[in-house]
């Protein structure tokens, strides 16, 4: 890159280590930052700062949060008694999306993965063994993903936690609120298929 | 632009991009693929839940000769061996094959043989056969059809023959095979196993399919599989993640749960 200005040149290498980023989209970003008016930048700038500098996780649940405990952890309405596993914080705010669940929430931060060599010693497993230790929850939901990792994931906790005598449940897996059932997979059908319930 | 169909088993793949995904295949046909599945990892992809690890099918793809990747259009699902993703030790092992051909094949380099074999040790652990015996008759074979296979006639250093003494034989993985116990006394850092493991090595590798996953091994099958998976290492020059992960996962779960 020695045909561009050093400043340049810096943000495209720091820009292209960015996930899904490459080296031509980089380029296309920086040159769109040069076009725009400089608070706008500054203002981008800040935010990156701000993010990590005043975001850290909470310690009870490992959401990331600016204040610790998060405001989940530290509500008094919420349902200590219900605690949702999660592999990552987008996944809980999606859950928090549905406006349905009341309870607290546990993010392992990843899942397991034999292919990946990610297994329990790399997950938050330890930290959720010593809040279930309290014994103020009465059920755990598994809400990881439904592919192998997540799957993995969840069978994993539930052998787990199985002795300490807690509910343990796995959220339904099947078919898409709008989708077609000509469309879907034999996994995905005969997962609904083992999930169904009573109407009526 | 040429379109391609074989038979393949998915192998692998990592998130790409925004909604992409790049899935390894073993295919039939043409060996290791990897392609872009575009928007696979959206709740309403055409892919649905077909590209997940393991899962045996109908890949169509298009192959435009500029790129390593290929751009997968369909996967039909024939088999998704989901009983293999419904328990821990099913899971492990067969990310310990699945791993295997991942490291050790090269990109497109066809051999129906391998993925033959592949596809017989997937299903046969997706049947309920043993995931730690189907294992070490798959690395066997494996390793064979890869033009690895140990030598257990005699001393790999030095060609004498005796390599068996007080009922033990030493396998030194580095250099091929048996070695004799002076060799190995030279050599040092050889696994020492019994002379019944060198014999059920030597089954395992020629009997037929049904007659070796009823073998009564003992023993013998633990190092086996100790042989084969130091063997792996030494090809692929690192250690198996998948092995990692069952030894993480039995050291943590109690005895009664563990895989």
């Amino acid at each position: 890159m020695a045909y561009y200005p050093e400043p340049v040149a810096r943000l495209i290498d720091a820009l292209q280590r960015l996930p899904g980023i490459g080296p031509k989209t980089a380029q296309r970003l920086t040159f769109f930052l040069l076009k725009r008016p400089f608070d706008e930048v500054r203002e981008l700038s800040e935010a990156l700062v701000a993010v990590k500098e005043r975001i850290v996780q909470c310690r009870t649940c490992f959401n990331v949060t600016d204040e610790d405990p998060c405001r989940i952890c530290a509500d008094p309405v919420r349902d200590t008694g219900l605690l949702c596993i999660v592999e990552e914080p987008n996944d809980m705010l999606a859950m928090e999306r549905t406006g349905e669940f009341r309870g607290r929430y546990h993010v392992l931060g990843g899942a397991l993965s034999p292919l990946d060599g990610i297994g329990p010693d790399d997950l938050k497993v330890r930290e959720l063994l010593a809040r279930l230790d309290a014994g103020r929850t009465r059920e755990v939901i598994l809400a990881t993903n439904p592919n192998v990792e997540g799957e993995a994931t969840a069978l994993y906790l539930a052998k787990l936690l199985r002795p300490l005598g807690v509910r343990i449940t796995r959220i339904a897996r099947g078919l898409p609120v709008g989708g077609d059932l000509e469309y879907a997979d034999q996994v995905t059908l005969s997962k609904a298929l083992e999930g169904r319930r009573e109407i009526g | 632009m040429a379109v391609e169909r074989t038979a393949a088993v998915v192998i692998g793949g990592f998130p790409l991009g925004e909604s992409d995904r790049v899935v390894t295949f073993f295919t039939r046909r043409f060996g290791k693929v990897r392609g872009v599945a575009k928007a696979a990892r959206r709740m309403r992809s055409k892919f649905s839940g077909a590209l997940e690890l393991f899962t045996l099918g109908e890949l169509v793809f298009f192959d435009g000769g500029r790129s390593e990747l290929v751009q997968v259009d369909h996967f039909d699902i024939e088999r998704p061996f989901g009983g293999i993703r419904a328990d821990l030790g099913r899971l492990g092992h067969a990310a310990w094959m699945a791993e295997s051909v991942a490291r050790l094949t090269a990109e497109r380099d066809p051999h129906p043989a391998m993925f033959a074999l592949l596809s017989l040790a997937l299903a046969a652990v997706d049947g309920g056969a043993s995931p730690s015996r189907v294992a070490v008759v798959f690395g066997a074979r494996f390793v064979d059809a890869l033009g690895h296979r140990l030598r257990t006639d005699a001393c790999v250093l030095c060609g004498r023959g005796g390599v068996i003494a007080g009922g033990r034989a030493a396998v030194d993985v580095d250099a091929g095979g048996t070695v004799c116990p002076s060799c190995a006394g030279a050599v040092g850092g050889t696994l020492s196993v019994a002379a019944a493991t060198i014999d059920a090595l030597r089954r395992v590798r020629t009997a037929r399919w049904g007659d070796v996953m009823a073998l009564p091994l003992g023993t013998a099958e633990r190092e086996l599989r100790a042989i084969l998976e130091a063997h792996v290492t030494r090809l692929a020059g690192q250690g198996s993640r998948a092995a990692r992960f069952l030894r993480e996962v039995s050291r943590s779960l109690p005895v009664s749960e563990a895989p």
